[in-house]
């Protein structure tokens, strides 16, 4: 799951800005390497992947921090 | 007496010293403390050479350090340039370049991209908040320390000297650097202080990057009156839940952004559970608010006064419309009145003033206005309109190439930019009326219209939209709804619907771009 996320951001979201390599626990908002539009897609990317609705509320920092943060989030929902 | 942007801290360090001047996140700053690090910094700065006039960079995200470094800068004479850590490195490389930046004020957080910058040769001399080794002189944040706390360096600094460069884009394809000097920098907090009624007591949110210019509120109106800062964290800025939630645990008094940042808020009803009765004013600026979202925001917030702020980042801020009441929908909401120390005129192309009601390049003269372009005398001088009476006495205006007129009630209305007007097929329209239309549809979130050259009919009008979650529209029945509020050569031949919009660094929708992509797809067709 994680390597899925990796390769969007890597590919989708970064592109024009070659050789950046993302790791399962950088600061995807912090650092800049997503901005706020590239977040709407990614969160797009991930209902459309992985075929569930991501409520509004669910939006919030704890959740999209990392690829980690995101892997853990959408495993949550799974054993919910 | 004040006349320095960094008066304005040390006189609240005297006043309030304990208190918040700055929070982001879980950090704080009072304005005690942010005095003497702005006395450290300014004092690192004029040993490491730095001289009146000189230009820093500051390379930093939304975070306390930008506040210490603009007024660190500032209190060693020189001016700040702020630097969008977004942009590609090559245009931060012509912005360190053009403005012969020698040192810059970073943070580790921003290494990937001063890795990228330092690829090609640049002339940096230092850069300071980072440990970590590079191909020049780095200075960790720790430094200040070793620096006298007491006082900044002993400087004759003029309120007419330069204090801060901000870049914008130039139609010629390279960035220009927009010229404000104490006077202007602090005329504007001083209007702005009076015009929102601040006090020490205010907590304004800034959500704005330190390169925006409606930065200049939290960073220089809040301190000049003593209130606190609330520096909008980056990863809030791309999470609405969590923003509305920080609205909501800071206690914001004060809000000013673009309108996209509320209208996200609003479209994914994140304010409906959250106690924002402590908002007393919505500041909005750098382009207009649908009605239809204003509306919505408005009577959510009833006890706050909304003000629409209008001005070029030349002059900063020149005109106001306070709103205690929604808006009709489907109407245009006015920049308002001309605010105090300021004057315009509405002129035709020939300079000639226009009879009163009719449309208008603004032109402003006002204390807020910048010194001119960086390093650009001629189009300093092309984008000024001076008046001289018989005596010699020179008035020297702005012009802002945006088209105005005045309503009926003597309210200024804005009605788009000198050149986004076109020609299709012999009918002048304004590319802004279109869009206006498009977003009058309820389904409809966001909305660019550009127009794209075709050989055999000229320009022809296209539109990019946003839809809102589940609305499913098609193509033609948009098309034929817009057709209500417009003639049909004035229709987009063509909507293109996205789920996300090109936006520039600043937030604005990306036209530009747009209308770039439009091309290429006809140019391969």
């Amino acid at each position: 799951m994680r390597q899925v996320l990796i390769d969007y951001i890597e590919e989708q979201l970064l592109s024009g800005r070659s050789g950046i390599k993302v790791a399962a626990e950088d600061d995807l908002m912090g650092s800049g390497l997503i901005d706020s539009m590239g977040m709407m897609r990614f969160v797009r990317f991930i209902e459309d992947h992985f075929e569930i609705t991501i409520p509004p509320e669910d939006l919030v920092i704890e959740n999209f921090m990392t690829v980690e943060d995101i892997d853990n989030y959408l495993k949550g929902r799974k054993s919910a | 007496m004040n006349y320095l942007l960094p008066h304005s801290i040390d006189q609240a360090a005297g006043n309030f010293p304990d208190k918040d001047a700055f929070r982001c996140g879980n950090n704080h700053i009072s304005y005690r403390e942010l005095s003497a690090k702005t006395n450290q910094l300014a004092h690192l700065l004029v040993s490491l050479g730095v001289r009146k006039g000189d230009r820093v960079g500051i390379y930093l995200r939304r975070s306390l350090e930008t506040a210490v470094a603009v007024y660190g800068i500032m209190k060693a004479g020189a001016a700040y340039v702020p630097l969008d850590p977004d942009a590609p490195a090559a245009r931060t490389r012509f912005l360190l370049e053009d403005c012969s930046i020698e040192h810059l004020i970073s943070h580790r957080s921003q290494l990937r991209g001063l890795d990228d910058i330092l690829k090609e040769d640049v002339k940096l001399k230092t850069i300071i908040g980072i440990s970590e080794e590079q191909v020049i002189k780095t200075l960790p944040w720790e430094v200040l320390e070793q620096f006298p706390a007491g006082n900044g360096p002993a400087l004759r600094i003029l309120e007419q000297d330069l204090a801060y460069v901000m870049y914008t884009s130039g139609s010629t394809g390279a960035p220009k650097g927009i010229m404000h000097t104490h006077y202007s920098g602090l005329s504007y907090a001083r209007l702005s202080a009076q015009l929102y009624h601040l006090s020490p007591e205010d907590r304004i949110g800034n959500h704005a990057a330190l390169h925006f210019d409606i930065s200049t509120m939290g960073y220089f109106s809040g301190p000049l009156v003593g209130a606190t800062t609330v520096i909008i964290p980056e990863a809030h800025t791309k999470m609405p839940a969590s923003l509305a939630q920080l609205m909501e645990k800071e206690k914001l008094t004060v809000w000013y952004s673009v309108p996209l940042a509320l209208v996200q808020l609003l479209d994914q009803g994140l304010l409906d559970q959250r106690d924002l009765r402590a908002i007393k004013w919505v500041l909005f600026g750098g382009e207009p608010f649908s009605s239809r979202h204003l509306k919505a925001l408005m009577e959510l917030w009833p006890q706050a006064i909304f003000s629409n702020v209008y001005g070029p980042a030349e002059v900063n801020q020149c005109t106001y419309y306070h709103m205690t009441t929604p808006p009709d929908i489907n109407t245009a909401i006015p920049i308002g009145q001309v605010w105090d120390n300021t004057e315009i005129m509405i002129v035709d192309k020939t300079d000639a003033m226009v009879p009163e009601g009719e449309q208008g390049e603004l032109l402003v003269r006002s204390a807020t206005m910048m010194k001119g372009y960086w390093k650009q005398p001629q189009l300093t001088e092309k984008s000024l309109y001076v008046s001289r009476d018989e005596w010699g006495f020179e008035k020297v205006f702005y012009r802002t190439g945006d088209l105005v007129q005045l309503n009926p009630k003597g309210e200024l209305m804005f009605l788009g930019r000198k050149d986004r007007q076109i020609k299709t097929r012999g009918y002048r329209v304004e590319l802004d009326e279109v869009e206006a239309a498009l977003l009058r549809h309820e389904g409809v979130t966001e909305a660019a219209v550009f127009s794209v050259s075709n050989d055999v009919e000229g320009l022809l009008i296209e539109a990019t939209v946003i839809l809102k979650d589940q609305c499913t529209l098609s193509e033609k029945a948009l098309q034929s709804f817009v057709g209500l509020h417009l003639p049909l050569y004035a229709m987009p031949h063509k909507i293109n619907f996205v789920s996300s919009l090109p936006h520039t660094s600043t937030g604005k929708i990306d036209r530009v771009k747009l209308q770039e992509e439009g091309a290429k797809i006809k140019e391969n067709k």
